[in-house]
């Protein structure tokens, strides 16, 4: 075996030497393909691990936390949970945001803690440092101090006994560092980037006096946490949830598990585009070693042992491109981790970027070995077939010219036939529902369209089966040329069949997600145009960074509504209110409003009926009305009861409607304002949409709140008021931020597609050298030969572009039609972006001359007496 | 028509650098028919291929039709390729993918010629190599005789008055050879072209008016001999 592996190294070694560039080529592919993969994982898990630490960390040792939802809970509660047996310790918690301002400007968000400070300093796992003076307790409990992580201090240049001017919900404190505080562990902490306050300063600070928004539990450990969770729920009333802190996490890994799943799906796109790659190299390595093959078996090689040189040689390139990819895969993760958060907190729950550490710092072995394992594995898939067809070669045959070539053409027909079928199942497989709310057989369906294709790119590369075109039909040298490229292209169906379906997949995908993407946007853009009705919304200053934790930071008080109302060029002043509820174990978002006020000023895009009937209708009954996405989810729909549990127990509601909504993918209910309050008793409101009088001016009206409520705001940051249009604005720009991410991975596989053109043109212009030396020596000019080469890569990329066409079409139907309605639930209304596919084929075109251009040259530069001298 | 002054031509093997031509002078009138004779490595087709610019010299000059070679660029020597020089090949170098007349219309195609000329010439060619009825054949499907035959059908299609074959019997049999040499000789008058011939075969030589023998990239002696009584012009 030893000696076999000296062998492979050295046959290796050589071959490396005798083709530097296409290895280079395929290497680059491979570690390009792994790098899209590595980044999406890492920072998928990164910012999944970062709100797991913060759960973790905060917990310490809580075994159970109580939570009332967004309204909090009353601190009252903790006399009673104190008295269940099996509780051994309760701790009220307060969690809220806190921005610090900065010469003016509202900097960046931290989490504050509230906690029992003389309780729990040294319970959860953090330590104080504080001066030790005679009113050192005092200044702990303080309403204005603050105790503030090591690595915040440093970022924010504090130390003890500086002011630091923190904005919290409307208004504002100046806080006292009262002291620094440290993770006990020497590990990378949450606490490190943590404010702490005590309790009864945290509720004046952050206007919650008499509430908490959690109560954490510490349960005996000779008892069961499920049995003393279930004695914990007697006592409180019905809609207060008791849970362990680790179900936060998996609540928000279910929540983001679709988003997830989508996205690391298409960061393989760039491993399949990768493997038509390493296909393509070793097909040709076969090829050109078929001699070198005859001779090895003729010296007493096995069949299987020529076919592992040909899999031990992919699997060499993956593991080098893997680890290529791997570093790649952590620069980019750098980038992708802040974008994925922000989107993720857009989208569903507010998550911090690279909260569990520089990736510098982080499990590099563990990524690294993970990047060569994923590089090798798709490399040697991908020599799977070449490797093969190299062990069955026979020597005589191996020996004999052409021989690759011609077996190849052989299969040209049968693989067309296999590529209908795989069209047949692809079809067959987009008709049943997704399993456990996942779109596998969507999945498998893209895969089948995909691969149907691919199967029949070498029929299309042979121009259908023989058709040619005679030089005499031709007028003039551009003519012979392309005949020349299209005859020697259509020649080799094997190798070209495989660039083809490379930058087909990629293209097709890059059109696919174009037409989803535009077609999502379209359908958010008539969503926002019918539904975004109000003249100006009045929102909490810091609504739009999407980072807010607690109720304080998203929420206005009430009382701003007659404030409002008394501007003379105001008619209407709506109240909304956003809050996320568990209902039936989905987390959805509940939202209240007047909605005998909203169905005269604006609208829902309801499935049946009229907008302002079913509006009036819900508000009349104590009905609800019901998002699409949620309705599918629950399995409901109009007429239905659904059962909500409330703070008075659970309460049938009839459902009204069912509308279209795209503001998030866990579902909405909206029901009228005055019941939502009557049954949560929830004074607060998210965000005021303003309906302005005829000819009112919009300016005017801005400033007018502005001033009205910068004396109500006492000092913080006044409120956004967003007129119609800027919000609209925002709205598409978190859509286009959210598939912003969607285009890089893309574009890393169209790169790696245009890597297989360089590949395939290099080793035809290395096959062809004494055809191009010919064509100079009887009076062809280097341009000419360069001519030569480009219309090949024209006539590859044209038949890519047209396949690329085609299953871009079928992919966008697979996407909105079962991939996206089955993960998410939402109906697109397809539509056809001419403009966006012209400049997509563009970049396929371009792309295909650039991959073109540098083979071209190269071919053009060639000696000609070493080209016409024989093999 | 081609004049050649103190050619050399020195190649790097690695460390060592190998002399395939030694300070070779020679002057080949119109018209006339040479031949180069001489064992393998004796540079006889390294002179050939500097006499179509395929390769270029180490010193010396190469002057065809009255013009100096030495200061030809590769754009040049591409243009003296498609006006004054034909080339016959040892391995034929016929385009796989393409039929045989439509290889022998290559050179006329590469000129820019009108489409209604070619297909006059090729026609002709075709006739006059004898390779009409096999036209639409692609190179894969002829003998070497024929390959051949359609060969030097393109190295003459554009009317050049230096042709140069290297080795161009040396893949066929002898009878085949036999033909091919004929057929050269004779096209080659008739067109009044100037042939320079490279060859191992002493009877394929016997075509020419007269033979250079070379050694170590010299040319050695020249014996003049009556080629009519062998290939009848």
């Amino acid at each position: 075996m030893l000696s076999f592996i000296k062998v492979v190294l050295l046959i290796l070694v050589s071959h490396l030497r005798q083709w530097p560039l296409r290895t280079v080529l395929t290497i680059g592919g491979v570690a390009l393909g792994v790098s899209a993969s590595v980044a999406v994982r890492t920072a998928n898990v990164d910012v999944l691990s970062s709100f797991e630490q913060a759960v973790v960390t905060v917990a310490g040792p809580t075994t159970l936390e109580v939570s009332g939802g967004e309204s909090g809970l009353d601190e009252q509660l903790m006399t009673r949970l104190r008295a269940v047996p099996g509780v051994t310790a309760v701790s009220p918690v307060i969690l809220q945001t806190a921005v610090e301002m900065r010469g003016g400007q509202p900097g960046q968000a931290i989490q504050v803690l509230g906690l029992d400070l003389l309780a729990e300093f040294n319970t959860r796992g953090f330590r104080l440092s504080q001066p030790a003076t005679e009113r050192q307790m005092l200044d702990m409990i303080h309403p204005h101090s603050v105790f503030v992580g090591d690595k915040l201090a440093i970022d924010w240049n504090l130390s003890v006994g500086d002011e630091v001017h923190l904005l919290i919900g409307t208004g504002s404190c100046r806080c006292r560092v009262a002291g620094i505080l440290h993770s006990e562990s020497d590990r990378h902490s949450s606490w490190e980037r943590l404010a702490v306050m005590d309790i009864a300063a945290a509720q004046v600070t952050f206007g919650m006096i008499g509430l908490v928004d959690r109560i954490d539990l510490v349960t005996a450990p000779n008892l069961s946490v499920d049995e003393v969770a279930d004695k914990v729920r007697t006592v409180l009333p019905p809609h207060v949830t008791v849970e362990r802190p680790m179900n936060r996490t998996s609540q928000v890994e279910q929540m983001i598990s679709a988003f997830r799943l989508n996205l690391t799906v298409l960061s393989w796109v760039g491993l399949l585009v990768g493997m038509f790659l390493i296909y393509n190299t070793m097909a040709f390595a076969v090829a050109q070693r078929r001699r070198e093959i005859g001779i090895f078996r003729a010296v007493g090689m096995t069949q299987e042992r020529v076919a592992v040189l040909f899999l031990i040689e992919a699997g060499l390139y993956g593991i080098v491109g893997g680890l290529v990819g791997s570093v790649a895969g952590m620069v980019l993760a750098q980038q992708l981790i802040a974008l994925l958060s922000r989107t993720i907190s857009d989208l569903y729950v507010p998550v911090s970027a690279g909260g569990a550490g520089s990736l510098w710092t982080g499990p590099w072995f563990r990524m690294g070995a993970e990047g060569v394992l994923i590089g090798s594995v798709v490399s040697m898939i991908g020599a799977i077939g070449p490797s093969v067809d190299a062990g069955r070669t026979t020597t005589v045959r191996a020996l004999a010219p052409g021989d690759y070539e011609a077996s190849q053409q052989l299969r040209v027909g049968r693989l067309a036939l296999m590529g209908c079928a795989l069209l047949g199942v692809a079809g067959l497989l987009s008709w049943p529902g997704p399993i456990q709310g996942i779109p596998v057989l969507g999945y498998m369906a893209t895969l089948c369209l995909l691969a149907g294709l691919a199967c029949l790119a070498p029929l299309c590369v042979t121009g259908g089966g023989g058709h040619r075109r005679s030089i005499g039909s031709t007028a003039g040298l551009p003519g012979v040329m392309r005949t020349i490229a299209v005859e020697h292209a259509s020649r080799n169906p094997g190798r070209n069949g495989v660039t083809v379906s490379a930058f087909m997949v990629g293209l097709a995908i890059m059109i696919g997600v174009l037409v989803m993407v535009r077609s999502f946007r379209h359908t958010v853009e008539v969503w926002v145009a019918d539904t975004v009705l109000a003249d100006v919304v009045v929102a909490p200053s810091l609504w739009l960074r999407g980072t807010e934790i607690g109720t304080v930071g998203r929420s206005l008080p009430q009382s701003w509504t007659s404030l409002l109302s008394s501007i003379p060029e105001v008619a209407a002043v709506d109240t909304y209110r956003d809050v996320r509820m568990t209902v039936n174990g989905h987390r959805v978002a509940v939202v209240s409003r007047d909605l005998r006020l909203h169905a005269q000023w604006s609208q829902y895009l309801v499935r049946r009926g009229d907008s302002s009937e079913q509006l009036n209708r819900a508000a009349e009954i104590g009905g609800l009305l019901v998002s699409e996405v949620l309705a599918n989810r629950l399995g409901v729909q109009e007429g239905s009861i659904l059962e909500i549990m409330t703070p008075n127990g659970v309460r049938p509601f009839p459902i009204v409607a069912v509308f279209y909504d795209y503001s998030t993918d866990g579902g909405k209910l909206l029901m009228d304002r005055a019941l939502y309050q009557s049954l949560w008793r929830d004074e607060l409101v998210t965000v005021f949409p303003v309906y302005l009088r005829e000819r009112a001016s919009l300016d005017r009206v801005r400033d007018r709140i502005t001033e009205q409520l910068s004396i109500v705001t006492n000092g913080g940051l006044p409120p956004l008021v967003i007129s119609n249009t800027e919000l609209r604005k925002e709205i598409l720009e978190i859509f286009d931020r959210t598939f912003l991410l969607t285009y890089v991975l893309e574009a890393i596989a169209v790169v790696i597609a245009m890597l297989g053109i360089v590949n395939t043109l290099i080793t035809s212009v290395l096959e062809r050298r004494r055809e191009f030396a010919t064509l100079r020596a009887i009076g062809g000019s280097s341009a000419q030969i360069q001519q030569l080469v480009l219309w090949e890569a024209i006539y590859l990329g044209a038949i890519g572009i047209v396949l690329g066409l085609i299953g871009g079409g079928l992919l966008s139907l697979l996407l909105i039609k079962v991939i996206n309605r089955q993960s998410f639930g939402w109906t697109i209304q397809m539509i056809l972006p001419i403009g966006s596919l012209v400049q997509a084929v563009a970049l396929a075109v371009l792309a295909t001359l650039v991959a073109g251009y540098f083979p071209a040259r190269w071919a053009a530069r060639q000696p000609v007496v070493e080209g016409l001298r024989d093999e | 028509m081609v004049t050649i002054r103190q050619l050399s031509k020195t190649y790097s093997r690695g460390e060592a650098m190998v002399t395939a031509l030694h300070e070779v002078d020679l002057e080949v009138q119109q018209g006339e028919f040479c031949a180069f004779v001489g064992p393998s490595g004796c540079g006889k087709s390294t002179l050939l291929n500097l006499v179509a610019g395929l390769d270029d010299p180490t010193s010396g000059d190469i002057v065809i039709d009255g013009r100096s070679t030495n200061t030809l660029n590769s754009q040049d020597w591409t243009t003296m390729r498609r006006e004054t020089i034909g080339i016959v090949f040892q391995a034929f170098h016929l385009v796989h993918g393409l039929t045989a007349e439509e290889n022998i219309a290559l050179p006329l195609l590469l000129r820019g010629e009108p489409g209604r000329d070619i297909a006059a010439r090729v026609d002709d060619l075709l006739h006059r190599v004898g390779m009409s009825h096999r036209r639409r054949h692609r190179p894969g499907e002829l003998s070497g005789g024929e390959q051949q035959r359609v060969a030097i059908a393109r190295a003459l299609a554009h009317r050049p008055r230096l042709l140069l074959a290297d080795e161009p019997t040396g893949n066929v049999d002898s009878h085949q050879g036999a033909e091919i040499m004929a057929l050269i000789r004779e096209l080659a008058r008739s067109g009044g072209q100037t042939v320079l011939l490279v060859t191992h075969s002493t009877q394929a030589a016997l075509a020419a008016d007269y033979t250079w023998a070379m050694r170590d990239g010299r040319l050695v002696s020249r014996t003049t001999h009556s080629a009519q009584s062998v290939y009848p012009s």
